[in-house]
């Protein structure tokens, strides 16, 4: 590679050294093991590597003290337990992805550093796609997908519009996770110092700057080649904005890009960076021999491919990741020393130190200036050129503290508490700390439905219910702002408007845009409109809402949606799995609302047109009939929220079951299709219900000339009236 | 590449080689035919990989991928195009070539390597049989005259190239027939010589000139070469051979393997000889474990020896690829050739301390003692052995070019190995006079023979025309 640079193939390669000082001898040069802490392995995802390779880079990464990254695909939870042996496999940095695979609380919990990817360097701007056969079982199942199915990621992130909507999600993740460094991933392209300074102040602990070179299994090969710019441009442009704005010395600067060299390494620290990412050569050193062949899933050494019998060849050891990147370390102390370094603090930002290479003969590189690249801004000693503090990220306010501290019991001991309070819209993100605090104690099982409930009257701020986990329910009289239930990881969430309001609850916006965003599992019922964007990405949470705006359960994966009205535009764009019902009364949803590119509109029948709102999901011997579901739903909708449109479509259920129209994804149906239990994968992905009870009246619902009790009951042939 | 499964779904298959009591009574191909339909299989086991290390593999740099993907899909004219554009000779590699490009193909780090060999001998057998092996006469002349001395595979490669850019070649050999190595020395069992003639008609037509009985420094002056050409190509191989001197050398029935071998090739070729060394009824003692002895091997098998041994002075190479030469490098790995199939017993880490004769002063016995590793090689005491050996067969391997007259007379350099020193042109210090082969890599291999005199002719074409379109 430095053969490389001195052939002109890099930036890096028209630049020399200009020692700080004398020489220092080696042994006064931090020891390699220290230095390796500040390696991180590049985001390659469970999906385009094999569970061997993932795993072979988390266990070296953590045996060394540096950091491995889950990238997009989620994780097995069984790796955040050692090993018998000592060995721990889980990944330190756990992405946020714009797709939001397998992004649950207990995820984000068992992570070091949350990193947001706002974007990848070879393909900036642009989501990614994980073939539908390359999703094997296991990887749907940490993905919380559907096996089979493609899995795109969309490019933005659906909750990150702005720089305040990108510290809004800091400040939820930094909520669910306080130890962990909230870390941003952005791309090396002009203005990347600008996007960095606001990254900055709205509170990421770490920004990393990803140079264009990334090899990438999900890219097309158009943006490999054709897009992004070298990380010694972003990365010189970051760090001189950062400081030039006094905003550098709060935030950690990592960078990556085909580091292959200490010299690579000592370059990138010189041009302010503190830690450093690998992902093509740590691969390489577990046997990738670059075959091109990822996305055929053929790849003959096992790394990045799913197939089992190709996994394994694989013949990666973590020793040979971490023997390469000490040979790595131990290149760069050599340089430090020839440079008079002896900790690479020292060297962090020291561009005093590079120069450009006069004796570039090539005809092309006359024209150049890089002093724009090794500009080292003038300003007073006070301001610090590389990380010295933490960032304020203004946890103390949080309402969740209150809400800790009243749930103590059901923390400790799972005691059922309640309590009644106001809420405000200054308070932000409300239930994730306390769902953290749950997830670290009991994992994804959460705790029993209904343990812990909060009711809370008032507007509540952003985020409310974010990453709420199984055992929460949070029961909201008033309304509430965006993102809603974003994450929702198994907790249920009840909004409706105030009692004493006289407003047709179905006819007014209850709640904002992007309303749970990237759910995992749950139950959410919203008497009355939501925003756009309703339960985008949504990949196993169940939802009813009384109308929603555009691009309704965009890119959805997996759950149940019950629209009781009208939508907006573009429903169901990017849609691959789970099931929405819209009741489309003018017939206007179907025509012009839904977008008809990845999903079949079918009528919803059930032979005989009758429902039956009780199930006990335990006893039934199928899984229910679509009316029978939308009726349930509905049921639980009208009695957890007292909602009057519920229960008028309930009294009027023969009239209004016709009207509904199901939304069956075109991926979705053929995988069901070809399942060979077709009924199992379909109950597997139904929701279930622990009891069809809630209310204390027990009031009898009327659903059409069923008259049925709030107690459970048994679906039976006769019962279906057949 | 073939199918992108191909290489999970099909298993590496090769011909058949004739049973050893049936090909042990004549010299001709050791090896069986192989239907096409499962060679186009085995051209589907390639993975075209996004780094195809079978190119560094081949000192031809043969576009392998290419040609095993073209076989796939019934396309064999595209694929003996393919296969032209880099080697001149296929039908030579595809025979006898140890194939260093299966050695770094990428499916062999952990699965049997695809056949590409097999695949390259197929693909130019097919274009032969079809009759698409025309004559490629140049369009037109340069007037530029090249002389080649030597006419094994670097000399013929490069006189083959040369006449193509318009030059015309004259190749002067020493011998009665042209071919070098590959009429004499190699036995016909590995390649027999019809191949080889049908390879010289073609190059004849395209207007090579072949003379043949012409040892340069003795029958022709340098200085008239000199006269009459623009350019010379040395490719007089490495001949000189590495000598066992230990006492009883001079004994009757101790031979170089280079006076054995070709005496066989003129038999089959129907010459009459009187004194043909032969195997015939006797003790035969191979000494050299090499390509060469396994040549010696089998063509003493075939003349019905009473029993055979081949001594190699090297410890026994691991069975499996050793760990010293990992993929993609040409593995120390042991080898077992069709000779050895056919018989004899081979030892590793001996040496001959002495021959013994009878009262003829023919060689009766030899004795070795077994040896520690190089490079001392230190003789184990207690482990003195005596084998009965009326045939010697001295197969050490090549020092480098003989000096018998021309190098001399020529004046070039050598270089600190004692071949003929050149500069990336291949010229020598001498202008005008190139060198190619084994003449200036000591000894190798036929494959980089052909690299060799590709690579002189660019060297000799720019030389005389200033740039070359050459490859």
């Amino acid at each position: 590679m430095n053969e490389q640079n001195r052939n002109l193939y890099t930036l890096r390669g028209l630049l020399d050294f200009k020692p700080a000082g004398p020489p220092v001898p080696i042994e006064e040069v931090e020891p390699a093991r220290e230095i390796v802490k500040r390696f991180a392995t590049g985001a390659m995802s469970f999906g385009s590597i094999s569970k061997e390779a993932h795993e072979t880079l988390a266990i070296a990464m953590n045996r060394i003290g540096g950091r491995s990254n889950t990238g997009e695909g989620g994780e097995d939870e069984a790796r955040f337990r050692p090993d018998p042996n000592g060995d721990l496999r889980r990944s330190a940095v756990k992405q946020v992805a714009s797709a939001r695979f397998g992004v649950t609380t207990n995820y984000l919990v068992n992570a070091d550093d949350l990193q947001i990817k706002i974007a990848q360097g070879a393909k900036p701007g642009e989501g990614g796609q994980l073939p539908g056969h390359k999703v094997s079982d296991d990887i749907a199942r940490v993905r919380h997908s559907i096996p089979g199915v493609g899995l795109i990621s969309p490019p933005p992130h659906h909750d990150i519009y702005s720089i305040e909507d990108l510290a809004q999600l800091i400040y939820d993740l930094k909520n669910v996770n306080p130890q962990a460094r909230i870390s941003v991933k952005l791309v090396a392209e002009s203005g990347v110092g600008t996007v960095a300074a606001g990254v900055a102040k709205a509170h990421a602990d770490v920004i990393l700057i990803c140079g264009y070179d990334g090899g990438t299994g999900a890219s097309p090969i158009s943006s490999i080649r054709h897009a992004g710019i070298p990380w010694e441009l972003g990365l010189s442009e970051t760090q001189q904005v950062l400081v030039m704005n006094d905003l550098r010395s709060r935030v950690r600067l990592q960078v990556d890009g085909k580091l292959q060299s200490g010299r690579d390494v000592a370059i990138a620290a010189l041009l302010g960076a503190e830690e450093f990412g690998f992902a093509t050569t740590p691969l390489i050193s577990l046997g990738c021999i670059m075959m091109r062949k990822c996305h055929l899933n053929t790849c003959p050494v096992g790394v990045a491919t799913q197939d089992p019998e190709l996994r394994k060849r694989f013949k990666g050891q973590p020793e040979h990741v971490i023997n390469f990147l000490f040979y790595l370390a131990e290149d760069l102390r050599q340089i430090m020393a020839g440079l008079g370094f002896r900790t690479v603090d020292e060297m962090v930002g020291r561009v005093d130190c590079l120069v450009e290479r006069h004796d570039v003969g090539h005809w092309k590189a006359r024209g150049l200036d890089l002093s724009s690249v090794l500009y080292n801004p003038p300003v007073p000693t006070r301001v610090g050129r590389r990380c010295l503090t933490k960032q304020d990220h203004g946890l103390e306010s949080a309402l969740d503290h209150k809400l800790i501290d009243h749930a103590r019991e059901a923390l400790e001991r799972g005691a059922p508490v309640t309590l009644n309070l106001p809420i405000s819209n200054t308070h932000r993100t409300v239930g994730a700390m306390l769902s953290g605090e749950i997830a670290r104690r009991y994992g994804s099982e959460g705790l029993p439905d209904d343990t812990i409930r909060f009711d809370f009257n008032g507007s509540a701020g952003q985020s409310f219910g974010a990453f709420l986990a199984k055992g929460v329910t949070m029961v909201l009289e008033g309304e509430a702002n965006d993102y809603v239930g974003k994450g929702l990881s198994g907790g249920k969430l009840v909004v409706y408007p105030p009692r004493t309001s006289s407003f047709q609850p179905e006819e007014n916006i209850l709640v904002g845009n992007v309303v749970l965003y990237g759910a995992t599992s749950g139950e959410a019922y919203f008497n009355g409109m939501a925003g756009e964007r309703f339960a985008v990405r949504n990949s196993g949470a169940t939802a009813v809402v009384e109308a929603v705006g555009d691009h309704g359960c965009e890119y959805m994966t997996r759950g149940t949606v019950v629209v009781l009205g009208k939508t907006g535009r573009n429903f169901a764009a990017g849609m691959t799995g789970g099931t929405a019902y819209v009741l489309d009364e003018t017939g206007e949803f179907a025509k012009v609302r839904c977008n008809r590119a990845s999903v079949d509109l079918e009528p919803v029948t059930d032979g005989r047109g009758r429902a039956c709102p009780t199930l006990d999901q335990g006893a039934a011997s199928r899984p229910p009939t679509d009316a029978e579901l939308i009726a349930l739903l509905i049921a639980r909708h009208a009695e957890l929220t007292g909602s009057p449109r519920a229960k008028w479509i309930l009294d009027n259920w023969d009239t209004m079951l016709p009207k509904f129209v199901k939304v069956f994804p075109h991926e979705y149906k053929r995988v069901l299709a070809q399942a060979t239990a077709p009924a199992a994968v379909a109950a597997s992905v139904a929701p279930t219900f622990r009891s069809a009870g809630g209310t204390s009246e027990g009031a009898d619902l009327k659903v059409g000339a069923t008259s049925v009790g709030a107690v459970v009951a048994p679906v039976t042939r006769e019962a279906l009236g057949g | 590449m073939g199918k992108p499964t191909g290489f999970m779904e099909y298993t590496r298959e090769l011909p058949a080689r004739r049973p050893v009591a049936e090909r042990v009574n004549d010299f001709q191909e050791v090896y069986e035919e192989f239907p096409e339909q499962k060679l186009r299989l085995q051209g589907a086991r390639c993975m075209d990989c996004g780094v195809p290390f079978c190119h560094t593999g081949c000192p031809l740099s043969n576009v392998i991928p290419d040609w095993n993907d073209l076989v796939y899909r019934d396309r064999w004219r595209d694929a003996v195009r393919a296969l032209h554009a880099t080697n001149n000779f296929p039908e030579f590699t595809g025979r006898i070539c140890p194939a260093p490009c299966e050695a770094a193909c990428v499916l062999g780090i952990n699965s049997p390597p695809v056949t590409i060999k097999n695949i390259e001998k197929e693909i130019i057998e097919h274009a032969f049989r079809e009759g698409w092996i025309r004559p490629e006469i140049p369009s037109h002349r340069t007037g530029k005259r090249a002389a080649v001395v030597g006419s094994g595979p670097s000399g013929l490669a490069a006189a083959q190239q040369l006449n193509r850019a318009g030059h015309w070649v004259t190749v002067f050999e020493k011998a009665d027939r042209i071919g070098g190595l590959l009429r004499y020395g190699i036995p016909d069992f590995k390649l027999e010589k019809s191949i080889l003639d049908r390879r010289l008609e073609q190059m004849t037509r395209e207007g090579v000139v072949f003379k043949t009985r012409k040892h340069i420094g003795h029958d022709v002056l340098v200085e008239e070469l000199a006269g009459d050409f623009d350019a010379i190509l040395l490719a007089g191989g490495a001949e000189s051979p590495r000598d066992l001197k230990v006492p009883g050398r001079e004994l009757e029935g101790i031979h170089f393997a280079m006076e054995y071998l070709p005496q066989q090739n003129r038999h089959v070729a129907g010459d009459t000889m009187a004194g043909q060394i032969l195997a015939t009824g006797r003790h035969v003692v191979i000494i050299g474990g090499g390509d060469t002895g396994a040549d010696c091997l089998g063509t003493a098998h075939r003349q019905k020896p009473k029993s055979v041994h081949q001594f190699e002075i090297m410890p026994m190479p691991p069975l499996d690829r050793s760990a010293s030469t990992p993929w993609p490098l040409w593995p120390l790995q042991l080898r077992t050739e069709s000779a050895h199939e056919e018989g004899g017993t081979r030892d590793w880490a001996v040496a001959t301390t002495m021959f013994s004769g009878d009262e003829n002063g023919h060689v009766k016995q030899l004795h070795g003692i077994g040896v520690g590793p190089p490079p001392k090689f230190e003789a184990i005491a207690g482990t003195e052995f005596t084998v009965e050996a009326d045939l010697v067969l001295i197969a050490m391997g090549f020092l480098g070019p003989v000096r018998n007259g021309m190098l001399e007379a020529l004046g070039v350099k050598f270089d600190a190995r004692g071949n003929v020193e050149c500069d990336a042109n291949h010229m020598t210090s001498i202008p005008g006079v190139f060198a190619a082969g084994d003449m200036r890599r000591g000894q190798s291999l036929v494959v980089w023979a052909i690299a060799e005199g590709r690579q002189a002719a660019r060297g000799i074409d720019k030389y005389l025309m200033g740039e070359t379109r050459l490859r």
